[in-house]
């Protein structure tokens, strides 16, 4: 019936704009917490966890393979008799140095949990961003462990991020150097406090420090506690450099962020939220 | 039918290596935007509604793996997807030379549309210095086009799907 018609000669330019303005929609809209929108993303993240887990353990297996290689050249070439024997006690140092240094993650994470005397799970990095544009990881961990949306992410280093989305059994985590978190934290030295959010080169910056304060190169910048996310005094990095370039009112503060994001493997996720500051009493 | 299981297992593959490689390499914002690649396949090969709606549901399903703008690739995929149809409509053409243009071009404005929202538009003059790695990264994405699209070709005939577009 609708053969013919502008409708239907043009049905695919027609159903892509719709899309478009469905996307720009969503876009706009921003999501709330739980919004029926965001429930097919948490699908998909649930879905391609048990993928995402089978090649990173594929990766472990080669990288371990793959040094097992070209040692057994090099043995090869020095004496073939212990070919045999040198591959094996190889594979084995390999396995066993991998499981060394996990061991010793874990039990750095089991410390620093032990430290905080907060409840925390300890969860695998198992994804990445999907374009590297923005800074997120994909988490082995979701809400059938206790994981909810806004949890905060730290490691032995300092701190990682907060939970952005939590499928059932894995979830996402916001980096802090991507341009879109913000923290509250302070300059250990001189008390000065600040939002801390990251720079486009992955960076940190710390933002809304006013000129007047004592900030310094070498300082160490640690959370407040006030966002009600991250419990006080956590390590988030240390500042590399502080100037006072252009006609603001602050100062432009540069902070090296404490954790090496691009070598994260464990990370743990405090569970129970810290103390929150009772509201202002107002009138 | 075929198509959407086919374009599906694709996209899946596609984003779990996407997630995964930079786990090995260190390469960043250098990691090639396989989805978009498909998303250009189906604009320049399927001439159809289901093209633009499968286009769509790539563009989201990345928004579930990045970012925190639900949305935004997936309105980027949609006009990719659109782009790859009126080109090929047009120039009556599905040539792989055509597709590898509209790579290129769609992974890169998707890459700084991806940046200026990540960085907001205070600082998209930030976001305009990190062209040369989006294109770099475009670049990749465009080397990796003809392979994709031969994969997918020999997907498509193995479970028998049509290779020409449909014209209306």
């Amino acid at each position: 019936m609708l053969r013919g018609t502008f409708l239907w000669r043009h049905r695919v330019m027609l159903t892509s704009g719709i899309l478009m303005l469905l996307a720009l929609h969503m876009l706009s809209a921003g999501l709330a917490p739980g919004a029926r929108a965001e429930k097919p993303s948490l699908a998909l993240l649930w879905m391609l966890k048990p993928v995402q887990s089978i090649e990173a353990n594929v990766a472990d297996d080669t990288t371990g393979f793959v040094h097992d290689y070209f040692d057994l050249v090099n043995v090869r070439q020095e004496n073939l008799v212990l070919k045999e024997q040198v591959s094996e006690l190889e594979g084995q140092r390999t396995r066993l140095a991998e499981l060394e240094a996990e061991n010793r993650h874990l039990s750095d994470l089991l410390e620093l949990r032990e430290v905080l005397a907060m409840q925390a799970v300890a969860a695998r990095v198992i994804g990445a961003d999907a374009t590297g544009l923005s800074r997120t990881l994909i988490l082995s961990e979701g809400s059938s462990d206790g994981l909810r949306r806004d949890m905060a992410v730290i490691s032995t280093a300092g701190v990682v991020g907060k939970l952005i989305a939590v499928a059932p059994n894995a979830s996402r985590v916001l980096l802090i150097n991507d341009h879109n978190s913000g923290l509250d934290a302070f300059d250990q030295r001189g008390r000065s406090r600040g939002i801390v959010t990251g720079l486009l080169d992955g960076g940190l910056t710390m933002k809304y420090v006013d000129r007047t304060e004592d900030v310094k190169s070498g300082d160490s910048v640690v959370t407040s506690g006030m966002d009600g996310i991250f419990p006080r005094g956590l390590l988030v990095g240390q500042v590399t450099r502080v100037s006072q370039e252009g006609p603001g009112l602050f100062l432009n503060i540069d902070i090296h962020p404490a954790t090496d994001f691009r070598k994260l493997e464990q990370v743990l996720i405090l569970t129970r939220k810290p103390p929150q500051l009772a509201p202002d009493i107002k009138g | 039918m075929r198509l959407v299981a086919l374009y599906a297992i694709a996209t899946v593959i596609a984003l779990a290596l996407e997630t995964t490689i930079p786990l090995w390499l260190p390469i960043g914002v250098l990691t090639p935007n396989l989805i978009l690649i498909l998303a250009v396949d189906l604009g320049m090969k399927h001439h159809r509604a289901l093209g633009a709606l499968l286009a769509f549901a790539m563009g989201y399903a990345i928004d579930s793996f990045s970012g925190t703008h639900l949305g935004l690739n997936a309105f980027m995929l949609t006009l990719t997807y659109m782009i790859g149809y009126g080109l090929s409509r047009y120039l009556i053409s599905t040539s792989s030379a055509i597709g590898v243009i509209v790579v290129f071009v769609g992974a890169t404005i998707s890459g700084l549309a991806n940046s200026v929202s990540s960085a907001g538009l205070q600082s998209s003059s930030g976001a305009l210095a990190m062209l040369p790695r989006l294109a770099a990264s475009a670049g990749i994405s465009a080397l990796l086009a003809p392979w994709v699209f031969a994969l997918m070709g020999a997907a498509k005939r193995a479970v028998g799907l049509r290779m020409r577009p449909v014209r209306e």
